[in-house]
């Protein structure tokens, strides 16, 4: 921890307590009804939390140790089977190879997001002002497109009957892409999804990261390049160093984001071409739970999923607080 | 500091979004209401006949309204979960003749077999309709409408190739196929359109050789689609696709809708249901299109079709009194001789015409009665199977058993 931190908060502390209650004696009446005030204002969204989280949270633990289908849904209580759920998910190569799926997956998504994001916003830098609002206008735009509207939009566009994809690869003879199958196989399946989901998801990390980097000191990265350094040497020790806690939120949330998908790939894909073979955690869970009507898996399902996300965010949680108490 | 506790308060909303809930909306009956859920085929075939069967049940029953919900096939059961949960069922709820197993062994409808004598025609109920409502001897659904599959063909088309009459035979329709394929060389063009994993179609195939999709056996589901027979109808799909369709061999029948590429004028026909050629050709070539039976291998036969149909069953909880009258009144002669006029087949076989519809209907074939075949049609192992096939990935023979042994572990699941 920063030493510079310890005068901020006595100036924190002496603006918010009233210059009365340091002259005068407190009872200790009123000293506790003083300590207690910040607790009542962190009440109502603790209230908040606990209707719209906590208890779906709960009811899902519950429900994940039940037997709980439609025969028990319509009856509205499962029976208890403990760890039964759980033993048949863990014993089910379809669990592990989604698992072992969607974890490359994730690793290309959140790569590629990463990847073009920060290009894209180093590039923000140096254009000129006029192309920097034009580009930053369309990626607003983007990021605003409603995620349903956006997949049906790239889904006739990539069409096998009728796309302007195929049209047009074939008019500027790029090859002969008449009625080409871009869903053809689950690795293509896959890709087009991940080309959706890169494509949607580069307008935060972009904007981010730019915003960032109006806090790389100037005059620093002067300096590097008067001593002779080359860009590829400034971005790696002036600049990255000062992105990087802005790089590892961004990653770790879109790895909580990439990792339990499900609009896009879901609607993408279409109903029809989901099969054990190539589904996403996010399909899995829905096809196990709500289409196989068996509420116990799905709910033990997605607690596994909650588990193995949450394994992943504490380590980049854990960098991210060495690297703030090392600055 | 600061950035730790943002990281945090991200962290833990994102880790929310995670955790899927479901929602449910729908309203809760009360004495003076009733809740219906219609599905979208009667929004855009027959509101009318909704509207006048409403309305006249309004007129029998006072100060009582009747409150139409359209839902959609593919989500519908979904919400339909999600009311059960929420004890907000509707009152009369659709059902699609394969769905209704899984529902009726859970006890999600109420038995209405002491009222089925009120039921008009109730004696003469389409077999198939009323077999997909009966459970363990118990009646939980009335027969509404059933539709088979026609072909819808361009008679221009077939004429400008020297076709006078339509094919009798599948050899003839193949030899039709290649003279449609000779006149008309638009890219894309598909003398008989089908969707590669459409298995609504290739199940036809399959039933017409003789084979079935699964059977029991000492109490037990056996998968049988790779026996012989139905390894022949497979074989003559795929001889048949590769002729007659350039559809995609991996996506199903709704993208696009056949109907949308008919009317692009790059269709010479296409298996389907009935009803396309009233409400969904955007007005193109109505004129020019007619109908005929879907033939068979064996001359002269119509190929068997897929019965579909529907059934209204009364949930748990509903106000059956009310459900059960208006039931009464959406399925009684005149209601169901409205629907035969729209192109259906209506529900009882004292009311049969001889329509293409229902000529078509003479040989059918329908899904087996397992409380776990919605299963088979989630996890897609037939479509899968089928684009296996088309595609070359796997031979027939091994598609087809590969396919078999999943449903004998997914129906005794």
């Amino acid at each position: 921890m920063s030493s510079s931190q310890v005068p901020d908060r006595a100036a924190v502390a002496a603006e918010i307590t009233p210059p009365w209650s340091r002259r005068r004696r407190r009872s200790p009446w009123q000293r506790a009804g003083n300590s207690s005030v910040p607790y009542l204002l962190v009440l109502p969204v603790l209230a908040a939390i606990g209707a719209v989280l906590a208890y779906p949270l709960y009811k899902l633990v519950v429900i994940s140790f039940q037997k709980y289908g439609l025969f028990e849904l319509i009856r509205r209580h499962g029976t208890w089977v403990g760890l039964d759920n759980y033993r048949s998910v863990l014993g089910d190569g379809v669990f592990w190879r989604t698992l072992e799926r969607t974890v490359v997956f994730t690793i290309a998504n959140v790569g590629l997001t990463m990847l073009l994001g920060t290009l894209i916003a180093l590039l923000l830098v140096r254009v000129s002002s006029l192309v920097r609002v034009l580009l930053t206008v369309g990626l607003v735009l983007v990021w605003s497109m409603p995620v349903v509207v956006a997949v049906q939009v790239w889904y006739w566009m990539t069409n096998y009957q009728n796309g302007v994809l195929n049209y047009f690869l074939t008019e500027v003879h790029l090859g002969d892409y008449f009625q080409h199958d871009w869903y053809a196989t689950n690795f293509s399946k896959l890709a087009m999804v991940t080309a959706l989901i890169v494509w949607g998801a580069i307008p935060f990390v972009t904007i981010t990261v730019y915003a960032g980097l109006a806090q790389v000191p100037s005059e620093l990265v002067e300096a590097a390049e008067i001593d002779g350094a080359g860009p590829l040497r400034v971005f790696r020790d002036v600049t990255f160093p000062v992105l990087k806690p802005i790089l590892l939120i961004l990653t770790s949330l879109s790895i909580i984001w990439d990792f339990g998908v499900f609009a896009q790939p879901w609607l993408l894909v279409t109903a029809s071409g989901w099969n054990a073979s190539n589904y996403l955690m996010g399909v899995y869970v829905y096809i196990e739970g709500y289409a196989h009507s068996d509420f116990g898996r799905g709910a033990a399902i997605s607690l596994l999923m909650l588990l193995i996300v949450a394994l992943l965010s504490v380590f980049y949680v854990r960098q991210m607080v060495k690297t703030e108490e090392a600055g | 500091m600061r950035v730790r506790y943002i990281a945090a308060v991200c962290l833990v909303a994102a880790l929310a979004v995670t955790v899927s809930a479901a929602t449910a909306a729908p309203s809760r009956s009360t004495a003076s209401s009733i809740t219906v859920w219609l599905q979208t085929d009667a929004q855009n075939g027959w509101p009318d006949i909704v509207a006048s069967v409403n309305s006249q049940f309004e007129k029998d029953h006072p100060g009582v309204k009747v409150n139409v919900q359209y839902q959609q096939w593919t989500q519908h059961l979904t919400k339909f979960d999600a009311t059960l949960a929420g004890g907000n069922a509707p009152d009369v709820i659709e059902m699609g003749n394969s769905e209704m197993t899984k529902y009726m062994a859970a006890g999600a409808f109420q038995d209405i077999t002491s009222s089925k004598s009120s039921f008009a025609n109730s004696s003469n109920w389409l077999s198939g309709l009323q077999k997909a409502a009966t459970y363990g001897g118990h009646l939980y659904g009335v027969p509404y409408y059933a539709g088979s599959r026609v072909v819808t063909y361009r008679t221009d088309l077939f004429k400008k190739a020297g076709i006078s009459k339509p094919p009798t035979s599948l050899a003839q329709f193949t030899v039709d196929a290649k003279k449609l394929a000779a006149k008309n060389t638009a890219k894309g063009f598909s003398p008989v359109y089908i969707a590669g994993p459409d298995w609504y179609v290739a199940m036809g195939f399959v039933y017409d050789y003789g084979g079935q999709i699964a059977k029991t056996f000492k109490g037990k589901w056996v998968g049988t689609l790779n026996s012989p027979k139905a390894i022949a109808g497979l074989t003559a799909y795929k001889n048949f696709f590769n002729v007659a369709s350039h559809a995609s061999k991996t996506q199903d029948e709704a993208h696009p809708f056949p109907y949308t590429v008919y009317a692009q004028g790059l269709v010479g026909a296409m298996p389907g249901p009935t009803w396309v050629t009233c409400c969904n050709l955007l007005g193109k070539y109505t004129k020019a299109s007619a109908q005929f039976v879907m033939p068979s291998h064996t001359a002269g036969k119509p190929m068997p079709g897929f019965l579909g149909g529907s059934d209204l069953a009364v949930p748990v909880g509903a106000n059956k009194a009310l459900a059960v009258d208006w039931i009464k009144d959406f399925t009684d002669t005149a209601t169901e001789k409205a629907l035969q006029a729209k192109g259906n087949i209506p529900n009882a076989t004292n009311l049969l015409g001889d329509s293409v519809n229902e000529r078509a209907a003479a040989r059918s074939w329908f899904i087996p009665s397992s409380k776990n075949w919605v299963n088979v049609e989630n996890g897609n192992i037939l479509r899968s199977m089928l684009t296996q096939i088309l595609t070359g990935k796997l031979t027939v023979k091994q598609a087809a058993t590969f396919a078999s042994q999943n449903i004998t572990s997914v129906l005794n699941g």
